[in-house]
């Protein structure tokens, strides 16, 4: 179907983070076990301390808006119902940020508004990460 | 130890001493800027090539280094069709729009360092008709997998976010709320673009009038970019010759030294969403670099052709190199200071906003004729020394810093 929403298929560490989420509705990240450092999206290495001892932790779910983009035009067929559709940035106060397509009003986001990320799988191996105000 | 010393380092004084002014722009050659070009990306770089050649008073056979676009035609292509027999050098850089200026630097380093005498630098493409099903020719080739290629695919493409407007929205959003810039700051930037392209017969937007009301009335591709906030599709080559000042005096044209030039990536530079400061752009390591390296400043400079893929990423250049506190670009471009007969004319080719996009080579081209005082009517009088950026894939920069050589 030509409107469809195009679904990744990742592999490795990024189908790890994927897997996770649906598995528990959290969204993990990476922490470093040697220097707790959080990272996103998942690297082999720490990019703090250079250790491979690195794992998935959960966060809260909830986070504030940090930047966003607020598209009127796309090449993409599967988002072209959506227009004007919002992609939030989402500071987690663990550290890293989170990319996610944005389910409130675009006209209204404001830096450091409140916000909680809510996966939906979409198959094995990826999930949405849709974002509420 | 002075002042200068203690900012220059000993890095830098390495750089000042043996790569500033160890080459020259010698040779400048460029196509039409076309939407639906009836030649191939090979045919257009090649004929780019010949002219930049030609206009150096060499033959082919006297080029040993090629940097050619990664993907569009292929360094052993070009010597084949060129007829280069001894190619001692070749290199593509994978910056996307970067890639030319720091192509300049990558030629310098070989010009600097003996492995090359005389460098040919080429881009070209099909930026307008490889996204069109009724391009005129043929063969469609891919492009070089973006350096960005997995992060994009798992974290922004889901969302329907797929093209540099969209990605970088993702830090422009910000800077525009952080600094209050407003949509008739940006448009400061269109119209002198659009002013600049009707002195220039090679602008694809000569003659097409553009005011406020045209630009505030275009709709959003992805806010804050407006439709006339964003570069123009193209289809084009372009190519320049370097060689050493020596070599540089037999030649027809003055020489244009590269006095200094930097590349910089941001960190990290295959995602922006998670920069400690997703404000903090390449360019803004690489431009101390490059100044410190030519020993001017910003300043000093008498023409700005500035990377102008949307006229919000020009402003946080601007400010990246300098020629504005954070936030204070919008001050800069207004009130015709950007414009010829301002203090700064910028882009006075038309840019990338009006001219047309050849990865921003064809701002190289228009520096080498502005310091050759051969920029027709859009000579800015008695220029000395200008600076030209790159800018490409997530936010990688690039900047040279040009001076007009003695005869």
């Amino acid at each position: 179907m030509a409107n469809t929403k195009y679904i990744p298929r990742p592999f490795g560490l990024d189908r790890e983070f994927f897997q996770l989420a649906i598995r528990t509705g959290t969204v993990h990240v990476q922490q470093c076990r040697a220097c707790q450092h959080h990272q996103h999206p998942p690297r082999l290495f720490c990019a703090q301390c250079g250790s491979t001892d690195v794992g998935f932790v959960p966060t809260a779910n909830r986070g504030e808006v940090y930047s966003w983009t607020v598209s009127h035009f796309t090449t993409d067929s599967g988002w072209l119902g959506d227009l004007p559709y919002a992609t939030v940035v989402m500071q987690l106060p663990e550290g890293p940020r989170l990319v996610g397509a944005y389910r409130g009003d675009p006209a209204t986001l404001e830096i450091g508004q409140p916000v909680s990320v809510h996966p939906e799988a979409q198959s094995e191996d990826f999930a949405f990460l849709w974002i509420d105000g | 130890m002075g002042l200068d010393e203690l900012l220059v380092g000993p890095g830098l004084r390495f750089l000042a001493m043996n790569l500033s002014g160890s080459c020259a722009i010698v040779g400048i050659g460029e196509t039409d800027y076309v939407r639906g070009a009836t030649q191939s990306p090979a045919e257009l770089i090649l004929a780019a090539s010949a002219a930049a050649i030609a206009d150096a008073g060499l033959k082919p056979a006297d080029i040993d280094g090629i940097l050619p676009p990664a993907n569009y035609l292929s360094n052993e292509e070009i010597a084949a069709n060129l007829g280069v027999p001894n190619v001692k050098y070749s290199v593509s850089v994978l910056m996307g729009g970067a890639s030319p200026v720091a192509s300049l630097q990558s030629a310098a380093m070989a010009i600097a360092c003996g492995v090359a005498d005389t460098v040919l630098v080429t881009f070209g493409w099909d930026g307008y008709s490889a996204f069109r099903r009724e391009r005129k020719v043929g063969p469609r080739r891919q492009q070089a997998q973006m350096p960005f290629a997995e992060v994009s695919r798992n974290y922004y493409a889901p969302y329907g976010v797929r093209s540099a407007a969209q990605w970088y929205s993702f830090y422009l959003s910000r800077y525009v709320k952080l600094y209050d810039v407003q949509p008739t700051d940006a448009a400061n930037i269109a119209l002198a673009s659009r002013r600049h392209a009707h002195l220039n017969d090679k602008a694809l937007m000569r003659g097409r009038e553009m005011t406020l009301d045209d630009y505030l009335a275009s709709p959003y591709i992805a806010e804050p970019l407006r439709k006339l906030d964003c570069c123009l599709e193209t289809d084009c080559a372009t190519a320049v010759v370097l060689t050493s000042p020596e070599r540089a005096k037999d030649l027809p044209h003055v020489p244009v030294l590269w006095l200094g030039g930097a590349e910089g990536h941001p960190y990290p530079a295959d995602e922006i969403t998670n920069r400690p400061d997703v404000l903090r752009l390449g360019l803004h390591t690489a431009a101390p670099t490059a100044f410190g390296m030519a020993g001017v400043k910003p300043t000093d400079m008498d023409v700005l052709e500035i990377y102008d893929c949307f006229t919000y990423v020009v402003m946080m250049e601007l400010e990246a190199l300098g020629f504005a506190e954070p936030g204070g670009a919008k001050e800069f471009v207004a009130n015709g200071n950007i414009e010829l007969g301002g203090r700064y004319p910028m882009n006075t080719h038309g840019g990338l906003l009006s001219q047309g996009h050849c990865w921003g080579f064809n701002h190289v081209v228009e520096a080498t004729r502005q310091l050759r005082h051969d920029a027709g009517r859009a000579q800015v009088p008695n220029a000395e020394l200008a600076l030209v950026t790159g800018y490409g894939d997530l936010g990688d920069g690039s900047l040279a810093i040009l001076a007009r050589g003695d005869r």
